[in-house]
């Protein structure tokens, strides 16, 4: 069983990385390459939320923003892809910096609320600002990802761009959560009076987490945006941010692989119709109307029934068969 | 040499004096006990000395540096440790790696050499493990290490935050009620235990309500009433101190 434990996160990469080997179906590759967008925003709020013990209501707008700032420089300025690309990281960190600097010193939810108003100011300023952003209309004709000379346009091609980029991200998030850096992230979580009697930097942690959060969400924006192709402001929402929540708590505290379980089932269901053949579209369409009273829902009972959520089960799935 | 030099503390919650003009000193090398009735401001006069709460007036220093307005994590990173009353453990963590987390704590924050597993973070690592296992032996409860705080006994609680805060590598620390809730046995081990924190050269300010240990292990007393200061001393002549059997005395007639 200890041996199964250990190999899971190599087979799991080895499937992942060899997924275009196992379907030609465009678009299930295309909605695999959404699952990995919304992976890689969900690695950020696991060390945030799962970690840290912060609540953000508000990442849907760092998505926003990174797709936005990506798409204006290779469009309107004609960049290189990679430069909008760390553009997008860099503005959202900036973002990210600018809100949890002051809301992070105050006790309590305050993060959570001044999340909350960044999350509907932000979706906002997408539609107002439409110089910009293309307002209600949405941003059009932003190119593929390239580097170099390649350009990333074949299905198959994103995602591989989309998973590796996760699958950095995941080695990173996975070193800094087992060393002092996750441990002072779990400690404040556990005690805010017990981790600053240790010498814990609280609100220096919380800062850098929630800044790594939100250039997470921001190079998922880049991405989406030049996977899509099209960036409309009906997708950064609050009931965005919601969902991605939502993956974080059902996913569960202290762990990155449960959130990440939890993305890849939350964003599956939202193309039920396409990928289960033979379910009706009015079925899937029922089931899909429902999905955020589900998240509501799950999140609920998650917190009643059992708080630690997947990464709990998967735990108690590991400790089967051992003394 | 003096370690702590308090003088003329205030501390007030509204119309409330909770600590009144308080001064004192804590030497170099010794176990002195801070006792009162309840709501004599013990805690809070705690409070104000390591950094969790800020007095309206006066001075605290330690090792001859200005503490007030500093915040907690740089009283620990000067060396100053402290426990609470509630043990404020780290529930979903091993006893282990709750020592650890104060082990770390002169250690740099290191968000991106933790990531990057350089060399360095991987150095400290190794550190703080070693000092936590250190400390959990010292403190005489290794047998505990890997089990997570929410699962220990409450006697194991208050040792595992010793050990915490000792792993923190202080100057002094400060320890809020270790003996509540121990039995017999526990507060003999207690005594032990403080005596060779105390011998490995650590400074230590105590506040207790077990009698017995505070006169069994301090050199000196200060005694607290509605935030005043009313007597300092070795153990032998705050026993015999009227103002001290006073206020006692007046603790035990409302209560009965």
């Amino acid at each position: 069983m200890r041996t199964v434990r250990a190999l899971a996160p190599y087979l799991v990469a080895i499937v992942v990385a060899a997924g275009p080997f196992l379907t030609d179906d465009r678009f299930l590759l295309k909605v695999l390459t959404f699952v990995g967008l919304n992976a890689l925003v969900i690695v950020g709020l696991a060390l945030l939320f799962g970690f840290a013990g912060q609540v953000s209501l508000g990442h849907a707008a760092f998505v926003g923003l990174g797709a936005y700032a990506s798409a204006v420089c290779s469009v309107r300025f004609g960049w290189p892809w990679i430069v909008g690309f760390i553009a997008a990281g860099s503005l959202a960190a900036l973002g990210g910096l600018i809100l949890a600097l002051p809301s992070l010193r105050l006790k309590g939810h305050y993060l959570a609320m001044a999340t909350l108003g960044f999350g509907e100011l932000a979706s906002l300023a997408f539609v107002e600002a439409e110089p910009v952003t293309g307002g209600v209309d949405g941003f059009s004709g932003i190119p593929f990802p390239s580097i170099g000379g390649f350009e990333f346009r074949e299905p198959a091609a994103l995602y591989w761009l989309v998973w590796a980029i996760v699958g950095i991200a995941v080695l990173l998030a996975t070193n800094l959560t087992a060393l002092r850096p996750g441990r002072a992230m779990r400690a404040l979580h556990g005690s805010e009076l017990g981790a600053l009697a240790s010498g814990v930097d609280t609100t220096g942690i919380k800062v850098r987490v929630f800044v790594l959060s939100a250039t997470l969400a921001g190079l998922a924006g880049a991405l989406y945006a030049s996977v899509v192709g099209f960036v409309s402001p009906s997708v950064f929402t609050v009931g965005s941010s919601v969902t991605f929540l939502a993956m974080a708590v059902i996913g569960g505290t202290g762990s990155l692989a449960g959130p990440l379980v939890a993305a890849t089932a939350l964003t599956l269901v939202q193309y039920l119709d396409a990928l289960i053949p033979g379910i009706s579209r009015d079925t899937a369409r029922i089931v899909q109307s429902f999905q955020e009273d589900v998240y509501g829902m799950s999140i609920v009972l998650v917190v009643l029934l059992a708080p630690r959520g997947v990464s709990g089960l998967l735990k108690r799935l590991g400790s089967v068969g051992r003394p | 040499m003096t370690m702590l030099k308090v003088r003329g503390v205030s501390r007030r919650f509204g119309g409330l004096t909770a600590v009144d003009d308080v001064s004192f000193d804590v030497h170099e090398g010794q176990i002195k006990a801070l006792i009162g009735p309840n709501g004599a401001g013990k805690s809070t006069l705690f409070n104000c000395v390591t950094g969790f709460d800020t007095p309206h007036e006066g001075s605290v220093e330690f090792k001859g540096q200005q503490l007030v307005g500093r915040r907690p994590q740089v009283a620990v990173q000067m060396g100053l440790a402290r426990t609470f009353q509630n043990t404020q453990l780290f529930d979903e963590m091993t006893a282990h790696e709750n020592v650890m987390v104060g082990a770390a704590a002169r250690h740099a924050a290191g968000f991106f050499a933790a990531a990057l597993r350089l060399p360095t973070a991987l150095a400290q690592e190794q550190e703080a493990a070693a000092t936590a296992s250190r400390l959990l032996r010292r403190t005489g409860i290794e047998e505990w290490a890997d089990t997570f705080a929410a699962d220990l006994p409450a006697g194991i609680r208050r040792l595992v935050e010793i050990a915490r805060a000792l792993a923190t590598d202080p100057s002094m620390v400060l320890l809020d009620e270790p003996a509540a809730g121990l039995n017999a046995t526990e507060t003999a081990e207690l005594v032990e235990t403080l005596r060779r924190i105390r011998d490995d050269g650590v400074t230590v300010l105590v506040v207790e309500h077990d009698m017995g240990l505070v006169m069994e292990v301090s050199d000196e007393i200060l005694v607290l009433d509605r935030g005043k200061k009313i007597a300092e001393g070795p153990p032998r002549m705050i026993q015999k101190d009227p103002l001290v059997i006073a206020a006692y005395l007046g603790e035990e007639s409302d209560d009965g």
